[in-house]
C-alpha cells in the first residue's frame, strides 16, 4: 500500500541541510560537531519512524517534480530501500562519532565534514529513489562528493587514488546511463517500484545490452571483478572515510543498484527465463574467492581489508543472480553484515594507527596486550567474516547456502565453505599475532584506543553478534531483507 | 514414556558456566579462594543439574527447551534424551575433577585467568552439544567449542604450542565447513535438522545428495574424533596443552566428534537409510585402521604425553566402530565405551602432568623408579594402564568385553580380531611405562646416587618422596578409583551400561 509521506525526501534532506551549516557555520568546532550530530540522529529517528509502516507493507511515496510522464524525481522508501538506509543511518551516527575523535587536529575539517554529510545525504537518496533517473542522480553525485574526502590528506598518492577512483566510476556511471536509457526506450518507464519493467519481447539483444550496461555500469562500485581496481588504491583516503565510504556507503551502493536491476528493473522471472544472471552468479564465484586470495598476500592492514571487502561485496551479487528467495535475503541482509563487521576492522585499523602509527600486519605483535578491547572487536569481526555461527555472517552463509541448493547451484556452497577457509587464513593471523605473540618493542607504551574511537568500535562489533541471533526478531534488520524478497519474488508475506 | 518436557534445566546446565567464566575473568580482582570456590560451586552445580537430567531421562523424560528462534524454520533447541543425558554427566564430572587440578596445577602461572574463563566457555559448548536438540544446534555448539578449544591449547605459549594450535585450528577448522556442508544439504534436503529417532532422511531422497552429507559429516567430525588419516592435530596438541586440559581433550572432547557422529548416524539418517545407502562398511574400516594404527604409533612415542594422544586416538577408535556395525548392542557398548575411557585417559593425563609439574620429566625413560617418589600416583597409573588394556575387573574390561560380544552378535568376526589386537596393542604401549615407573633408575628416580638433575630442590635428595599437593593427588585418585567402581558396579542401575542401554532404546526408536 503506497502512502504519500514527505520522509523519504526529508531523509536525504536532512544531510544536505547539515552540510550547508557545516560549510557556513562550520569553522567553530562545536558547531560543527553540532550539526553533523544532530543531523545524524534525526535522520536516524526519521528513518526509524518508517520502519513500522514497512514492516506492516506500507511504502511511503513522494513524487519531487516530473518532467514527462513517467519520467521525474521521486522517492518511494520501499522495504529494501529502507534497509539499506536504515544501516547506513545508524552507521553515520557511529561513524561521525568516531570521525570526530580521529580528524581532531587534522586538516580542512569544514571540508570533510561538508562532504562527509553530502555523501551520506546521497546514499540515502540512492536508497529511497523511486526510478533509474532519480537513482542515477544521486548515484552520480556520490561519486562526485566522495572525490574530496578520497584526496583528503592531497599528497600526491592520494591526488593519484582519486583520479583513478573518478575514472573508474565515472565510466561506470556513464555505462548505468547508457543502461537507463535504454531501458527508458524500450519499456517507457523508468520505475523501480514493481519487479520488472522489460519483458521478452524487447528482443533479446536490447535486452542483454540493458543488462551489460547496467550491472557493469553499477558492478564497478560493487567491485565486482575485473572492476575493482580503483577500491584498494582508494583506501589512501582518512579511515573514517575508508570506513564509511568504502566499506559501507560507495560500495553499497554498487552492490544495492545491481540488486535493484535484478529485481526491479528486469525482474527476477524475466531474467529466470532468459539466463543472464548464471554468468554473473559464475563472475561473483570467482571475485569471492580471488579476492579473497588476493587479500591472504597484503601485509598491509587496510589493503587487506580492501580485498575482503571485494570479496564479500559479491557475497550479495552472487546472492542475488541466484534467482532464488533465500539467496536474495542473503544478499540483503549482507549488507548489514558486511557493513557492520568491516566498520568494525577499519575502525580498530584506524584506532591502531592514531595510537601507534602501525598500518602493517607483521607490526601488530602483541597489540592485543595493550589494546585489549580494541583487539576484541576486531576479533568478533573476524568469526562474523568467517562464519562461525551465532555471529551474523553465519546467517549469510546459511541462506546463501539453501537458496543455491535451491537454485540447483550446488558449486555455491563449495564457494561459501572454501570462502570461510580463506577468512579463517587471513583474519586469524592477525588475531593469533595481537594475542599471543609477546609485545613488540615498538608497541611499547601504547595505549588502548580512546573513548571517541572504542565506543564504536565496541558498539558495532556488539551488533555483529546482535545480527546472528536476531534473525526472527520482528524489527530487526532481518524481518525487513524478508518483506523486500517476498516483494521481488511476488511471494505471500509470512511476516505477521 | 512420558514425551518430551519443556524444561529450562538443559539451559541451566549450559548458562550456568558462563557465569563461571565471568567469574573467573575478574580473576584478578577476587581473592583466589573466593574465585576457586565460587567456580567449583558452579561447576558442582552443573554436573548436579546434569545428574538430575540422567536421573529424569532414566526414567523415561527428555527434556526440551527451544532458546532462540535462528532462521526460518531452525531453533537454537536443547533436547536431552539419555545419550545426551549420559554424555553430559560424563563431561560435567570430569570437568570438577580436571578443576580442581587445574587449579593446583596452574595455581602460580600467570595466565590463569584467561585458561579458567576459557575452560568454562568450553564447558558450556561441550554440554550444548552433549544436548543439541537438532543438527543447527550442534554445529554451533561445536564450532564455538573448536574455536574456544585454541586459547587452551597454545596456553603455554611456547613456539611448540603455538604450532600445535595452528594445526589444530586448521584442522578442525576444515572439518567445521565440512559439518556446515552436511548440516545444510541435510536441510535443504528434509527442511529440519531436528533430531528424530531412527533418522529424518530417507531413502527416496537423491542417494548422490545423501552420500555427499554423509561422507562430509564422516570427514568433518572424524577430524575431531581423530579418525585416521585426519588425526594429525592430536598427537601434537596433547603434549602442548597443558595436562589438565590434554586431560579434558583426550577424555571428552575427542569424543565429541564420536557423539557427533552418533547423532548424524542414529538422528539423522537412520539405521535402515545407511544400510540402504551401504557407507556403513567404510566408516568400519576407517574405524579399524585408527585402532590398529593409532596403537601402533603409540608403542614408540617417548614423550608419554605424546604416547596417551595416540592412545586416544586407537581408544576413539573403538567408539567409531561400534558405531558403525550399528546394531543396538554395539552403540550401547561403544557409548559406555565413551565413559569408561575419559576417566581412565584423564587418570593418565593428570599422572603424566604430576611428573611434569614436580619433576619436569615428560619422556618415558625419564620416569624410571619414579613409582618410589610418587607411590599414589604411580598406583593411579597402573591402575588405569591395566584398565586401558582391558584387564578385568576394571572398567576397561567391561568395555571392551561389551563391544566384543556385541560384535560377535553383528557377525562381525573380523572386527573382533581388531578389538583384541586394539587391546593387546594398548598392553604394549602401557605396560612398559608401568614397569619403567617401578623398575630401575633414573634422573629423577630412586637411587641414582644423586645425579644433580632434581629440579625440585637441591635439598631434596633424590629418592626423597615428593609431596603431590592435594588439588593434583585427590582428583587423580579419585578418577583411578571410578576405574574400580565403573567395572565392578558395571552392571548397577543408573551405572554407564545400564543408561547406555537406556540410551541406544530411544535412538533406535523404541522405549
Amino acid at each position: 500500500m503506497d502512502v504519500v509521506d514527505a520522509r523519504p525526501i526529508l531523509a536525504p534532506l536532512v544531510s544536505f541541510v547539515c552540510a550547508a551549516l557545516v560549510f557556513s557555520a562550520g569553522h567553530r568546532a562545536a558547531w560543527r560537531r553540532f550539526w553533523s550530530f544532530a543531523a545524524a540522529a534525526i535522520k536516524l529517528g526519521l528513518v526509524v519512524s518508517m520502519l513500522p509502516g514497512t514492516l506492516r507493507g506500507t511504502v511511503y511515496v513522494y513524487e519531487l517534480v516530473e518532467f514527462t510522464p513517467g519520467i521525474g524525481i521521486a522517492f518511494r522508501a520501499d522495504a529494501f530501500g529502507m534497509f539499506f538506509a536504515l544501516v547506513s543511518s545508524t552507521l553515520w551516527v557511529l561513524t561521525t562519532v568516531y570521525a570526530i575523535g580521529y580528524m581532531r587536529g587534522d586538516r580542512d575539517l569544514v571540508r570533510f565534514f561538508g562532504f562527509f554529510a553530502l555523501c551520506v545525504s546521497t546514499t540515502v537518496g540512492v536508497a529511497f529513489a523511486e526510478n533509474l533517473l532519480t537513482f542515477f542522480l544521486f548515484y552520480e553525485a556520490l561519486t562526485i562528493c566522495t572525490y574530496p574526502l578520497v584526496v583528503h590528506a592531497e599528497t600526491p598518492e592520494a591526488l593519484r587514488a582519486g583520479r583513478i577512483y573518478l575514472v573508474y566510476t565515472l565510466i561506470g556511471g556513464g555505462l548505468a546511463l547508457i543502461g537507463s536509457v535504454m531501458t527508458l526506450n524500450a519499456a517507457g518507464t523508468l520505475t523501480l517500484a514493481g519487479t520488472g519493467v522489460l519483458s521478452r519481447e524487447m528482443g533479446g539483444g536490447t535486452l542483454a545490452a540493458i543488462f551489460v550496461a547496467l550491472v557493469g555500469g553499477f558492478g564497478v562500485k560493487a567491485a565486482i571483478m575485473p572492476l575493482h581496481g580503483w577500491l584498494p588504491i582508494a583506501m589512501v583516503a582518512p579511515t573514517p572515510v575508508s570506513a564509511l565510504l568504502h566499506a559501507v556507503a560507495v560500495v553499497k551502493v554498487g552492490a544495492f543498484g545491481v540488486t535493484r536491476v535484478i529485481h526491479n528493473v528486469f525482474g527476477v522471472e524475466l531474467l529466470r527465463e532468459l539466463g543472464y544472471a548464471r554468468p554473473l552468479a559464475w563472475l561473483a564465484g570467482f571475485t569471492i574467492v580471488a579476492a579473497s586470495l588476493i587479500a591472504l598476500r597484503q601485509d598491509h592492514l587496510k589493503r587487506r581489508l580492501a580485498y575482503s571487502t571485494i570479496s564479500q561485496l559479491s557475497y550479495i551479487v552472487l546472492g542475488a543472480a541466484l534467482l532464488a528467495p533465500f539467496a536474495a535475503t542473503a544478499a540483503v541482509v549482507h549488507i548489514a553484515h558486511q557493513a557492520f563487521a568491516k566498520i568494525t576492522m577499519f575502525f580498530v585499523a584506524g584506532a591502531i594507527q592514531r595510537r601507534s602509527g602501525a598500518t602493517h600486519v607483521s607490526q601488530l605483535s602483541g597489540i592485543g596486550s595493550v589494546m585489549p578491547w580494541s583487539m576484541a572487536g576486531f576479533t568478533v569481526a573476524s568469526l562474523s567474516f568467517i562464519g562461525v555461527p551465532l555471529f551474523a555472517g553465519f546467517i549469510t552463509k546459511w541462506y546463501l547456502s539453501l537458496g543455491a541448493l535451491d537454485a540447483g547451484a550446488w558449486w555455491v556452497v563449495g564457494v561459501m565453505i572454501v570462502s570461510s577457509l580463506l577468512n579463517a587464513a587471513y583474519w586469524l593471523p592477525i588475531v593469533h599475532r595481537a594475542y599471543f605473540r609477546p609485545l613488540s618493542d615498538e608497541l611499547e607504551g601504547v595505549q588502548e584506543a580512546p573513548p571517541m574511537l572504542l565506543v564504536p568500535i565496541l558498539i558495532c562489533a556488539a551488533y555483529v553478534i546482535l545480527l546472528g541471533l536476531s534473525g526472527e526478531v520482528p524489527g530487526m534488520p532481518f524481518s525487513i531483507a524478508r518483506v523486500a524478497v517476498e516483494h521481488a519474488f511476488g511471494l505471500p508475506s509470512v511476516t505477521p | 514414556m512420558t514425551g518430551a518436557t519443556a524444561s529450562l534445566w538443559p539451559l541451566v546446565a549450559v548458562v550456568a558456566p558462563l557465569a563461571g567464566a565471568l567469574l573467573a575473568a575478574l580473576g584478578p580482582r577476587l581473592h583466589p579462594r573466593l574465585r576457586d570456590a565460587s567456580l567449583l560451586t558452579v561447576v558442582t552445580a552443573t554436573t548436579v543439574v546434569a545428574g538430575l537430567l540422567v536421573r529424569g531421562t532414566a526414567q523415561g523424560t527428555s527434556y526440551e527447551t527451544l532458546v532462540l528462534q535462528m532462521t526460518t524454520r531452525a531453533w537454537l533447541q536443547l533436547r536431552v534424551d539419555p545419550a545426551g543425558a549420559a554424555y553430559g554427566l560424563t563431561v560435567s564430572a570430569l570437568w570438577l575433577l580436571a578443576l580442581v587440578y587445574a587449579l593446583g596445577y596452574l595455581r602460580d602461572d600467570a595466565r590463569l585467568a584467561r585458561y579458567l574463563a576459557f575452560v568454562m566457555l568450553c564447558l558450556s559448548c561441550t554440554l550444548g552439544v552433549a544436548y543439541a536438540g537438532d543438527l543447527l544446534t550442534l554445529l554451533i555448539f561445536f564450532e564455538l567449542l573448536s574455536v574456544l578449544s585454541y586459547v587452551l591449547i597454545v596456553h603455554e605459549q611456547t613456539p611448540a604450542a603455538l604450532a600445535a594450535g595452528t594445526k589444530y585450528i586448521v584442522y578442525v577448522l576444515i572439518g567445521g565447513s565440512l559439518i556446515l556442508g552436511g548440516v545444510l544439504v541435510t536441510f535443504y534436503l528434509a527442511d529440519t535438522s531436528v533430531f528424530v529417532p531412527t533418522g529424518f532422511l530417507h531413502d527416496g531422497m537423491p542417494h548422490a545428495y545423501l552420500v555427499t552429507a554423509f561422507a562430509a559429516f564422516v570427514a568433518g567430525f572424524g577430524v575431531k574424533a581423530a579418525l585416521v588419516p585426519l588425526h594429525g592435530w592430536v598427537p601434537d596438541a596433547h603434549p602442548a596443552a597443558p595436562p589438565p586440559f590434554s586431560a579434558l581433550l583426550s577424555g571428552v572432547l575427542v569424543a565429541s566428534g564420536g557423539f557427533g557422529l552418533l547423532r548424524v548416524l542414529f538422528g539423522v539418517f537412520g539405521v535402515e537409510l545407511l544400510a540402504a545407502l551401504g557407507v556403513l562398511p567404510w566408516l568400519a574400516a576407517v574405524s579399524a585402521v585408527t585402532i590398529v594404527l593409532g596403537a601402533i604409533l603409540a608403542i614408540r612415542q617417548p614423550d608419554l604425553k605424546r604416547r596417551l594422544a595416540y592412545s586416544t586416538i586407537s581408544q576413539m577408535g573403538y567408539l567409531a566402530l561400534a558405531l558403525a556395525l550399528a546394531t543396538p548392542a554395539t552403540v550401547a557398548a561403544g557409548l559406555v565405551h565413551l565413559t569408561h575411557h575419559a576417566f581412565l585417559k584423564a587418570t593418565l593425563f593428570f599422572c603424566a602432568g604430576v611428573w611434569i609439574h614436580l619433576l619436569g620429566a615428560r619422556t618415558v625413560g625419564e620416569l624410571r623408579g619414579v613409582a618410589a617418589r610418587t607411590p599414589v600416583v604411580a598406583a593411579a597409573f597402573t591402575l588405569a594402564a591395566l584398565g586401558m588394556m582391558g584387564t578385568p575387573p576394571l572398567s576397561g574390561f567391561v568395555s571392551k568385553w561389551w563391544i566384543g560380544t556385541a560384535v560377535l552378535d553383528a557377525d562381525a568376526a573380523w572386527a573382533l580380531v581388531v578389538v583384541l589386537l586394539g587391546a593387546l596393542l594398548a598392553a604394549a604401549y602401557l605396560l612398559p611405562v608401568v614397569y619403567t615407573l617401578y623398575l630401575g633408575t633414573g634422573p629423577y628416580g630412586t637411587g641414582s646416587d644423586g645425579a644433580g638433575s632434581d629440579r625440585t630442590g637441591s635439598d631434596d635428595a633424590p629418592s626423597a618422596r615428593l609431596r603431590v599437593p592435594a588439588r593434583l593427588v585427590v582428583p587423580t585418585a579419585i578418577s583411578a578409583a571410578l576405574t574400580i567402581v565403573f567395572g565392578l558396579a558395571s552392571q548397577a542401575s543408573g551405572f554407564p551400561l545400564a543408561l547406555a542401554r537406556r540410551a541406544t532404546d530411544v535412538l533406535f526408536g523404541g522405549g
